[in-house]
């Protein structure tokens, strides 16, 4: 990833006042927390699949070298090419490898936040490879020029309105379009030569299949197959955390992950690519490549081995009151949200992203629609933790949260402070809240406090006010 | 060391490998048995009446009607061709259940990206979510699939299983085709503003055929 200008909450910031983000997320996120619902209503026992998809996934990644060379093995077999990469730029240098072996002049590319994670955009620009982006969104923030501001839906911060006028401005055919169909026609028309034209077709991986050696790609629109079956050659980059151990598993896990992305019960194709061509074929690709990534997952298995059961679904997101406001590029990042702030840290190194883990309210929202039940709040805190112990956090806060150290872990000094600050703070307290508190207006200039009771919660006890 | 070896060391330490092949193999056995207890809901007993019901909803919106066999396929192409406007012109998926057929009115045609009606016959359906399911091979090119506008597909209704289960159960052990394909509707996008429109890359209609 390039790195964003300003701070966090500088951004954060700037995306608050941003009329037309707010609008463009409010559609985006609303909708998709609708369709959510209703999937999940229809489906009464979906919080213990929930828990079984996690066991899945751990099942996979508690025999991760076990399932991981199966794979390898099956995928040699069925004549795929299989490249290790530990880290971005070995990734990146794999894929520009092999496009100039294939002396590729133009690659089409169907969504994959693994590349995005690694910055492939960047490293196919530098090389000299032409990038087309077929995913719809992807195409609307190709031609803007902008990096993806949402995992499922990289254009989340675009409005209909923007669409129309940037499709306007770049598309052969210059017409205004009103109507999303109408765009979406005008995109078709415009991507249909490239389809057919490119030389590499790049896809990700939503699994890794052991017992079989094939990848799994799930899409709505029909870009994958069509950016990966006509070129000559297919490149397939995957994070290694996206091994499971059968075609089964993948299936039973696409239930829980399609619902809680689009609120549809299947996503319109869902495709297992098992090596090239075959003998007989009419089509698909003479060359089929895996690059396989590891970029902080072996780092992550000893760290927080729950993040890796990640399907990158995007529930979390659309259900982040902090996501919701600031929109993906405030975080960063490639991934953005609630998962986005626990991955961040591991790539980009806490120092610099300490302030995600701060971005959270805590109210484990995240952590109910997740499809694999990760504890993503607690993920959370172990990093803000981490930041504190590593001295990341700045002086003044770690002086007060040592003095709330001491004085909270002696009872009597902390039951003599509160009798002490009650009053103080309900003499500051209108119609019930605070609007400024010493001290702390960084905090409140943007917050309202509640007025705290006349007594503590202990002494209310006493005197029998609480039962 | 190279990345292979580096990545395989650092795996083999933090997860120790302890159990044996059959043990492994008994507990995803285990874990996808588990599942099938909290499944969603079949709305219908009868597989076809589901499959119609899951791919004719409002959020897939396919067509379906029912032939009796494969005979009456051609005349229930050229009068969907007829309703749509189209040619009676289609891309014939290289299927023997289909070119074995007479299409007296149809005019076969070559797959090409702007190919407006397209036919193929699928190897089978999945009834909980109206998916079609094809394995690419001589006789099923994936292109067929994804280069029409219309895309029109024959289904046998006695190769529609309830479950992506079944499915898997069905499957265990075959050789991998190259490509399986699942479709659950015509091709769609919600990229801007979440709102579904048709048509994305792939076919903007499909019309599913049960045969039998």
């Amino acid at each position: 990833m390039n790195a964003p200008a300003g701070t966090f909450k500088e951004r954060a910031h700037k995306a608050l006042g941003d009329t037309n983000l707010k609008v463009a997320l409010d559609r985006t996120t609303g909708n998709a927390r609708t369709k959510r619902a209703a999937a999940v209503a229809a489906w009464p026992d979906f919080d213990e699949a929930r828990k079984q998809s996690a066991a899945i996934k751990d099942h996979a990644l508690d025999n991760f070298a076990y399932y991981l060379e199966q794979f390898e093995r099956n995928a040699l077999a069925s004549g795929a090419k299989i490249h290790w990469a530990r880290d971005a730029k070995e990734a990146c240098a794999a894929v520009i490898d092999i496009c100039r072996q294939a002396k590729a002049k133009t690659a089409t590319r169907s969504k994959s936040m693994l590349g995005e994670e690694i910055g492939l955009p960047h490293a196919l620009a530098e090389a000299g490879i032409r990038r087309v982006e077929t995913d719809l969104a992807e195409h609307i923030i190709q031609l803007a020029g902008e990096t993806p501001s949402h995992i499922i839906w990289p254009a989340a911060h675009r409005t209909r309105e923007d669409v129309s006028r940037l499709f306007q401005q770049h598309h052969r055919d210059h017409r205004l379009l009103t109507e999303v169909e109408a765009m979406v026609a005008s995109a078709r028309h415009e991507l249909r030569d490239d389809f057919f034209g490119a030389d590499v077709g790049i896809s990700g991986a939503n699994y890794l299949v052991a017992e079989t050696g094939a990848i799994c790609t799930i899409t709505n629109e029909g870009n994958a197959e069509l950016t990966t079956t006509p070129p000559r050659v297919h490149i397939v980059t995957a994070g290694i955390e996206k091994i499971v151990a059968t075609t089964e598993h993948a299936l039973q896990l696409t239930r829980v992950l399609v619902r809680s992305a689009t609120g549809a019960d299947l996503t319109q194709y869902t495709t297992f690519h098992c090596g090239p061509k075959r003998e007989g074929d009419r089509d698909g690709p003479e060359e089929f490549h895996i690059v396989l990534v590891d970029h902080g997952r072996t780092q992550m298995l000893e760290e927080m081995p729950e993040m890796l059961r990640c399907l990158r679904c995007g529930a979390c997101l659309n259900h982040c009151v902090v996501y919701r406001k600031i929109g993906g590029h405030a975080y960063g990042g490639a991934y953005p949200g609630p998962m986005g702030s626990a991955l961040t840290p591991v790539f980009d190194g806490l120092e610099n992203t300490r302030d995600l883990p701060h971005a959270c309210t805590m109210n484990g929202l995240c952590k109910a629609v997740c499809p694999v039940d990760i504890p993503l709040p607690t993920l959370l805190r172990d990093w803000r933790a981490k930041s504190f112990e590593a001295g990341y956090e700045p002086p003044g806060v770690q002086r007060a949260l040592k003095i709330w150290t001491f004085v909270a872990t002696r009872p009597r000094l902390y039951r003599a402070a509160l009798a002490v600050a009650l009053p103080l703070l309900r003499r500051l307290g209108k119609d019930g809240w605070i609007s400024r508190l010493p001290f702390a207006s960084a905090w409140t200039e943007a917050r309202d406090f509640p007025t705290p009771p006349r007594q503590t919660f202990l002494a209310q006890i006493a005197s029998g006010e609480q039962q | 060391m190279n990345a292979r070896d580096a990545i395989f060391s650092a795996l083999r330490r933090l997860r120790p490998e302890h159990l044996l092949t059959d043990a492994l193999d008994a507990q995803a056995r285990e874990l996808a048995a588990a599942m099938k207890t909290c499944l969603p809901p079949l709305e219908f007993s009868d597989l076809v009446e589901n499959f119609t019901a899951r791919v004719t909803a409002d959020k897939v919106g396919a067509t379906v009607e029912r032939l009796a066999d494969w005979s009456g396929l051609p005349e229930a192409v050229a009068r969907y061709a007829e309703t749509n406007g189209l040619e009676k012109e289609a891309a014939l998926q290289p299927d023997p259940r289909l070119t074995a057929l007479n299409w007296g009115g149809v005019r076969p045609a070559p797959l090409k990206p702007d190919t407006m009606l397209a036919v193929g016959a699928a190897r089978g359906g999945i009834a909980e979510t109206g998916s079609l399911v094809f394995h690419s091979g001589p006789d099923a090119p994936t292109l067929y699939n994804f280069e029409p506008l219309h895309h029109i597909v024959a289904l046998e209704a006695r190769t529609v299983v309830a479950r992506f289960e079944d499915y898997a159960a069905a499957e265990k052990g075959q050789p991998q085709p190259r490509n399986v394909n699942f479709i659950t509707g015509a091709s769609g996008t919600t990229d801007i503003e979440g709102v579904l429109a048709r048509g994305a890359h792939g076919p903007r209609r499909l019309h599913i055929v049960f045969i039998g």
